[in-house]
């Protein structure tokens, strides 16, 4: 019994330590049970990205809780060698794309949010905090979802150009732009000017991209 | 260095990956260039935006997807109902169809010959041929669903996954799809087959097909979805069918918990 105990705290350990990869090839196997690891490494990350996106909490629950189940219908799909990351995040675009076909956003943006934690400090770096929040919450999501993946999600550009589907360049541009309009976006708001509001109808701009497999 | 040369640096330098004397320049223009230190500047605060931890019931909730996933996985047909379903699928095989489908219109010929004979004043006959013509049809029907009917589960999937590329689907493979989602062995499949039939809810085959295929499904996780979908449509008479069908015995418990809950948003 003991034996049998210490075996599967070595294979819990094993699997803790194995790569995404390895783990989603036993998921496509067929064990389910884990997925349960990579929700682990992944649930937290993905809940971040939609909340920063979208700015609604229950809208990123659920997102998350969709890109789990996608991934166990289509885990045949999963090629053995392709980057689980770049794959996970593939989805969770795609999930978010199609929620939108199905559910036309509002286009105001004044979300019934619950306000996040924010960090305990002084009171000028909440306002700061506040102001960069909503200067970010401001901009078109397309440009808002570069930034969030470069800079909150750590995506390598590599990674983002792969996963936006374009050039390198492309993706370093945008960025730069994408910086250019938040600053602009932040310094007005500091000075108590309402910027220009973002434009509706953003997520036609963000057209899916699917592996060539599909998902 | 001006800052249009900047700009193509810039994003490296933000992400650390520039390497000297590159960095030298760029932090020697942002001392110099208020805009572009201001870049440098509101990307650095963006750290001061906390992380957004999702609510504690999110663990669970995945944990329950699963459990009902692997449920409706794990209900493998007995030995002896496989037996069954192997002839079954012979029939419904593009093979069996075309040779059941020729054996009607054999017995159809006989049969409308005689009773033509016999009773010249009955329709039965002209029936008889009216039902051959939509065996003939639903022949071509069934060659289509042969691409739905490769033995690898994968396969299938992928079959539907093709579907989904196109926007307008023929009537033909929208009804092989609705058949996928009532008959297919494999859970994914079936899911497949409804996630790609609901974007097509205007359509009144595919809206009765789906409606019709809760009552038949075994998997919890397919009925979760069936309903799910229900709900998105919105349509009165599904709310009866619903009713109806919380009040199946032996539901399993979530499944049930979920048909109250889009009873209570339905009405």
């Amino acid at each position: 019994m003991k034996e049998q105990e210490r075996a599967e705290t070595e294979n819990d350990q094993a699997m803790k330590l194995a790569p995404d990869e390895d783990l989603m090839l036993e998921v496509r196997n067929g064990s389910g049970a884990t997925l349960g690891v990579l929700f682990d490494r992944y649930h937290a990350p993905l809940f971040n990205f939609y909340s920063k996106l979208t700015g609604d909490r229950t809208l990123s629950d659920d997102l998350v809780q969709e890109v789990f189940l996608r991934i166990l219908k289509y885990r045949q799909s999963y090629q053995p060698g392709t980057p689980f990351r770049a794959w996970i995040y593939q989805i969770a675009r795609n999930a978010r794309v199609d929620h939108y076909r199905k559910t036309p956003r509002h286009i105001s943006f004044e979300p019934d949010m619950v306000a996040p934690v924010m960090p305990k400090d002084s009171a000028q770096q909440l306002e700061e905090t506040e102001l960069l929040h909503r200067a970010l919450m401001q901009m078109p999501e397309e440009k808002r979802e570069i930034l969030v993946l470069s800079r909150f999600q750590e995506l390598r550009y590599e990674e983002i150009a792969r996963l936006l589907g374009c050039e390198l360049g492309t993706v370093k541009t945008r960025i730069h732009r994408a910086i250019q309009e938040l600053r602009q976006n932040f310094k007005q708001l500091e000075r108590g000017l309402a910027p220009r509001e973002a434009g509706p109808a953003v997520v036609k701009t963000i057209p899916p991209r699917r592996f060539e497999n599909e998902m | 260095m001006k800052c249009e040369e900047i700009a193509e640096l810039l994003p490296d330098y933000l992400q650390g990956s520039l390497k000297a004397p590159q960095d030298h320049l760029v932090e020697q223009h942002i001392e110099e260039c208020a805009d572009c230190r201001e870049d440098v500047t509101i990307w650095k605060k963006l750290s001061l935006l906390p992380s957004e931890q999702p609510g504690a019931g999110s663990r669970e909730r995945f944990e329950a997807m699963l459990d009902a996933y692997q449920t409706g996985r794990n209900e493998k047909p007995s030995a002896d109902r496989e037996k069954r379903r192997s002839v079954w699928n012979w029939l419904r095989s593009p093979a069996g169809a075309v040779a059941w489908s020729a054996a009607l219109l054999v017995i159809g010929i006989f049969a409308g010959n005689y009773l033509g004979s016999k009773t010249t004043h009955s329709n039965t006959g002209q029936d008889e041929i009216a039902a051959m013509h939509t065996e003939l049809t639903n022949m071509k029907q069934l060659v289509v669903l042969s691409m739905l009917q490769q033995q690898s589960a994968s396969e299938r999937l992928q079959a539907v996954s093709y579907s989904r590329r196109e926007d307008q689907l023929d009537p033909q493979v929208m009804s092989a799809l609705v058949h996928t989602l009532r008959y297919d062995g494999s859970v994914d499949v079936r899911l497949a087959a409804l996630d790609a039939l609901s974007r097509h809810g205007g359509q009144p085959q595919v809206h009765k097909g789906v409606v019709d295929a809760l009552q038949e499904q075994q998997s919890p996780l397919v009925q979760v979805a069936l309903i799910d979908l229900m709900v998105e449509w919105r349509d009165p008479d599904t709310a009866q069918r619903l009713r109806n069908f919380a009040q199946t015995p032996n539901l399993n418990p979530t499944v049930r918990q979920r048909a109250d809950w889009a009873l209570s948003k339905l009405n």
